[in-house]
Parts: C-alpha cells; sequence; structure tokens
C-alpha cells in the first residue's frame, strides 16, 4: 500500500519521481520493458496528485470567476477612457476633484477616529471576556448577535435613537433637563461616528477577545508573582502580545469605515462625508464605469494599506 | 472571581492579605472595569432593543415604558418584503450548499493531498474576502453586466459562493486536520478507494463540524449587503437591500421597523441554536461580519 506519505521529501527527489511517473505512461516510453515497483508507485503517486487537484479545482474556479478576474478587469479598465484608448485621465480627474478629495480626507479622519476609540472602548471588554469564563458566556449573545444583523438594522436603531424630536436619546436628555433644544446630530458627522463607532466597537470587540484568549494569563500572573503591580504588568507583559492582534483588528475596523456604504447614505446629510456614496453615485448615477474604477482602485488602496503599512512597520521596527 | 486572585498551585489564594493600599486600588479598580463593561454591553445591545419597542408598540416615537403593545406593525408589513425575505433565505441556503458541496472535498485535498500549491490556493480563496465588499461589488458589476448575469439568481448566488468558499475550507482543514489519516489508511488497505474513504470514513466524522459551518455560512449569507447591492436588481432584491432603498426613499416606516425586528428575531435564533445545541464555545471565534 503507498499512501502519499512521501511526498513531503525534498522538492527535487519529488519532482524527479513525477517526472519518472509521467514518463512511465508514455506509449513511447523506452523499449515497453517491465515496469519496476518504484514507477508504479510514482505513477500511482502521479495520478493520485491529479485527483487531489482535480478535487481542488471548483474552488480555485470560483475563486477566480469572483475575485480575480473582476477585479483585474477593475483594473485594467480604470486606465482606459470612453473610447477605450490607454489613459490616465481618470486618476488625474479624481484627484482633481475637490469634492472627491475633501470627501477623501473627511473618510480617512472619521476611519482613524472611529478605529482608535473603538480599540481603545473595545479593548477592555475583551480583556475581560478573555479571563474570565462565566462572564464571558453571559456577555457572549451581546458582543455576538450584533454581527448577525444586517447594518441595516443598526442603522434603523441610530435614527430612533438620535431622532431630533422623537429620538430615544433626545427625549431622555430633555427629560432630564440637560439640553433646553433637541440636538440635530443625526444627519450630521456625530450621528455618523457613534453609528461607525457601533459596528467598530463589535467588530473590535469580537476580534480583540479571540486576541487576548491566545495569550497565556500565567505570564501576567508570573510577572505579578514577581513583585509587579497588576497594571504593570498587564503594560508590559500582555499588552505588548497582543498588539499584533490589535493592529490586525484595527485594520479591519478601518477598511470597514472607509468602505462602508449603507450607513453613510442612510443617515448622510446635504454634505457627503464618506468616500463610498461618491463612487456609487459615479457608477449608477453618471455612468462613467471607468472613472468610478479608478476612484475604487485609489480607495483599495487606502482601506488596505493602512493596515499593511502598519503590519509591515511592526514586523521591520516592532521586535527590537 | 476578582482580579485581585492568584493562582498558585490550583487553589485560589488572595496574594496579599488585609485592605492595603493595593487591595483599595485593585478593588476599586475591578469595580470601575465591571461597571464599564455592563455600560458597553448595555450599548451593544441597544439597537435590538430599541427596535423590538419600536416595532411592537407600532411607532418611532417611542417610549421606554409604553402604554400599549400591539403586533399591528407586523400585520402591514407588505407582500413584497415578505418575497425579499423568502428570497434572501433561498439565495443563502443555495450558496451555502454550493460552497460546501466546492470546499469540502477541497478543503481535504488540500490537507491530505499535500499538495505543493496548496498555500496558493488558500490565499487565492481568501482574495474574495480580504478585498473590501465595496471594491468587489464594483468589479463583478463592471464583469455581470456584460455576462447579463446582473439581477439573477444565478449571478448573486456565485457571488455569494465566493465569498463563502474561504470560511468553508478553513473550518473543512480544521477538521479534518483533527482527523487521524490513520483511519483512512485502514480503509484503503481494506480496498476502498478515495472517494469511498471521503464518503464513508471522512464525512461522516466530520458532519457535525460542517453543519456548524453551514450555519455561519448562511448567517452571513443572510446579512450581505454592499456586494449585493450592486449586484441585485429588482427581481432579486435581498431584505437588506428592500429595507435600505426604503429608509432612503420613504424614510422609517412602521412595517419596516417591524421587518428589521424580524431580522432580529432569525439572528437570536440563530444564536439559540448554536449555543444550546451545540454549545457557546462555537461562538467565540465567530467570524468577522461582512457588514457595510
Amino acid at each position: 500500500m503507498v499512501s502519499s506519505k512521501a511526498a513531503g521529501g525534498e522538492p527535487s527527489a519529488a519532482r524527479r519521481l513525477l517526472v519518472s511517473g509521467i514518463t512511465a505512461q508514455l506509449p513511447g516510453s523506452p523499449g515497453r520493458r517491465e515496469r519496476t515497483a518504484s514507477e508504479i508507485s510514482s505513477w500511482r503517486r502521479s495520478r493520485e496528485r491529479l485527483f487531489f487537484r482535480l478535487l481542488t479545482l471548483p474552488a480555485v474556479l470560483i475563486a477566480l470567476f469572483v475575485a480575480i478576474i473582476p477585479l483585474g478587469m477593475l483594473v485594467f479598465r480604470s486606465f482606459l477612457d470612453r473610447t477605450g484608448a490607454a489613459t490616465f485621465a481618470n486618476y488625474a480627474q479624481s484627484f482633481t476633484n475637490p469634492l472627491f478629495m475633501r470627501t477623501l480626507v473627511t473618510t480617512i479622519l472619521m476611519a482613524v477616529t472611529v478605529t482608535v476609540l473603538s480599540t481603545a472602548l473595545a479593548y477592555p471588554v475583551a480583556y475581560v471576556m478573555a479571563r474570565h469564563t462565566r462572564l464571558r458566556n453571559v456577555l457572549m449573545p451581546a458582543v455576538t448577535i450584533p454581527r448577525m444583523l444586517p447594518f441595516v438594522v443598526i442603522g434603523y436603531a441610530v435614527i430612533l435613537l438620535l431622532a431630533p424630536f422623537t429620538g430615544l436619546l433626545n427625549k431622555l436628555f430633555m427629560a432630564m433637563g440637560i439640553i433646553k433644544e433637541p440636538l440635530f446630530i443625526l444627519f450630521d458627522w456625530p450621528g455618523l461616528l457613534i453609528a461607525f463607532g457601533y459596528s467598530g466597537l463589535v467588530i473590535a470587540t469580537g476580534m480583540l477577545t479571540g486576541v487576548l484568549m491566545s495569550v497565556d494569563p500565567q505570564l501576567e500572573e508570573a510577572a505579578v508573582g514577581l513583585g509587579a503591580s497588576r497594571l504593570v504588568a498587564f503594560f508590559k507583559v500582555t499588552l505588548p502580545l497582543t498588539i499584533p492582534g490589535v493592529i490586525a483588528s484595527g485594520g479591519i475596523v478601518f477598511t470597514s469605515v472607509v468602505t462602508a456604504y449603507s450607513i453613510p447614505v442612510m443617515l448622510s446629510g446635504r454634505v457627503p462625508f464618506m468616500i463610498a456614496p461618491i463612487i456609487a453615485v459615479t457608477l449608477q448615477s453618471l455612468g462613467d464605469f471607468n472613472l468610478a474604477f479608478a476612484q475604487a482602485v485609489i480607495v483599495t488602496i487606502l482601506s488596505l494599506g493602512g493596515t499593511l503599512g502598519a503590519q509591515f512597520v511592526l514586523d521591520r521596527y516592532g521586535r527590537t | 472571581m476578582s482580579v485581585n486572585d492568584t493562582f498558585v498551585g490550583g487553589k485560589r489564594k488572595p496574594y496579599r492579605r488585609g485592605w492595603g493600599r493595593d487591595r483599595v486600588a485593585g478593588t476599586l479598580g475591578s469595580t470601575a472595569l465591571g461597571v464599564y463593561v455592563g455600560f458597553i454591553a448595555l450599548w451593544m445591545i441597544f439597537p435590538m432593543l430599541v427596535v423590538i419597542l419600536a416595532s411592537l408598540e407600532g411607532t418611532f416615537d417611542i417610549s421606554l415604558i409604553p402604554e400599549k403593545l400591539s403586533l399591528d406593525s407586523y400585520a402591514q408589513i407588505p407582500q413584497s418584503y415578505w418575497d425579499s425575505f423568502w428570497f434572501t433565505l433561498w439565495i443563502s441556503l443555495a450558496a451555502t450548499v454550493v460552497a460546501l458541496v466546492v470546499a469540502v472535498p477541497a478543503g481535504w485535498a488540500l490537507v491530505r493531498g499535500r499538495l505543493r500549491e496548496r498555500r496558493i490556493i488558500s490565499n487565492l480563496v481568501l482574495v474574495p474576502i480580504i478585498v473590501p465588499q465595496l471594491i468587489l461589488g464594483i468589479a463583478l458589476l463592471g464583469l455581470f453586466i456584460p455576462l447579463q448575469l446582473k439581477n439573477t439568481f444565478l449571478g448573486i448566488m456565485i457571488a455569494l459562493t465566493g465569498l463563502n468558499l474561504a470560511l468553508a475550507i478553513r473550518f473543512t482543514e480544521a477538521l479534518i486536520q483533527g482527523v487521524p489519516e490513520e483511519y483512512e489508511l485502514a480503509a484503503q488497505s481494506l480496498g476502498a478507494g478515495r472517494f469511498t474513504v471521503f464518503r464513508t470514513v471522512v464525512l461522516p466524522v466530520i458532519a457535525q463540524g460542517i453543519i456548524i459551518a453551514g450555519l455561519f455560512i448562511f448567517m452571513q449569507d443572510l446579512i450581505s449587503f454592499v456586494i449585493l447591492f450592486f449586484i441585485a436588481g429588482p427581481s432579486t432584491t435581498p431584505i437588506a437591500i428592500r429595507l435600505f432603498v426604503d429608509i432612503v426613499q420613504r424614510g422609517v416606516l412602521p412595517y419596516a421597523v417591524a421587518m428589521a425586528c424580524v431580522l432580529v428575531y432569525v439572528a437570536l435564533a440563530f444564536y439559540a441554536i448554536v449555543a444550546f445545541i451545540f454549545g457557546p464555545k462555537y461562538l467565540t471565534g465567530a467570524p468577522v461580519s461582512r457588514k457595510g
């Protein structure tokens, strides 16, 4: 019985086996002599490998069709003008458009604020959830169920909470005498910040809990046992160990805010703050696909670049 | 259990006796932390509470102590909403099944086949979920219009399947790695072919895990929004998009709040199923939502 276990050896040997396996099958292979045992086994191994490759083929094809081909087309077409000639005009037009550039800046500001805020707010909750099993089971529904709601539902809730006259928050504050007139923050940037802050908090809490659970609590106990105070032990031991996870979760929050579409449209006022609705308008109302593709490339580089850059800096200079 | 305790030899002992300055500070600190965590938990469940309250009161001028509760707003939900709701359920189910049919054999082959291109394939299927949904939606629109897949069941199903692949393959790989290969080798040495081994040995062992993976994928499909916003059309509208379009065009309507509330009930039911049937540990690493 030959298993495929042998293939883990050095690549050159494996390659030689594979090549000899193929030649053994060829009709005109030298002299039609008897196949040796090793030739038969390598032939069988290459057949097995073909079988496994065929099993992964549908997944590869779907990934190509859903991601690689459309994204390749997107990048390619962003360099074409309406007649199909190669040009940089789409990028030039985006970068010189004052509305696009101003919105890009406010988007980045919003995304950075939300990322920092939600990471800072989520970290203590994640710490408690990671360290206390019983509390974790109590808090789990509150942290998990919001992730299973469409963002539209969150939008409805934010509107019901913040609406100027009928919103819960305004009525509560007016009844308590904190404010005299209703706050008109819903269709302005504070409303957006609250909605994004909510979703960022949900994402960051879930991810940071996983990160903190992977840090051995005994490390912190050891530091305390050696005389450090609780706070010092936390800042010197636990926090540095979680920095890569914090950057990863921050990157996901950042990306989700930069490319968020439904919340900005639902809560938008006259001035657009976020970039995604602008791209959608270019695409759907103006019908200028190539310009929208160029804007999409810019936003992609921006949203993924922040995360990748942070990871790179960390890899390069993080460990001294 | 307070933050002040330490574990020594498996027993819990206070690490400092008496009420020294540190002990007082520690107690204050953990109390403050507890209050903070409670506050955040309240903030996290507020959307569900507000939506449920508003749907039961039938108005958006909600009060915390409702005078009268009624189910009127649920009765007013128009047929088009229910059509969208069932459409979303069907397409999520279809995409989940297709994703599992494609991904489970692929995950098994990636682990057992020891293919050299394993890393390439793993990274390839990750691309659809790493690229922001907005960008992928726009890119798919550019591809689907010439292929006439926009506004079709098939087009939406393929897009959702692509998004599900990474999760399904990762899940399968982890499950297969938990099954000793000797089981498969034993069956093989008794004369079973590779396919028979997969069907009669591997599948029954990992079935429960696959069902849980399917549940998570189904839930993710149910709430997908941005990518579908671009490739869906008038005859194929998922419920999240219908609610979104209505709130943008007509404002908050009582029956729309009731429909949003139905989605909250679906999420609650999903949580209950996973937590009480399979155990809460499966929810810890729940996948990142693809909202937007």
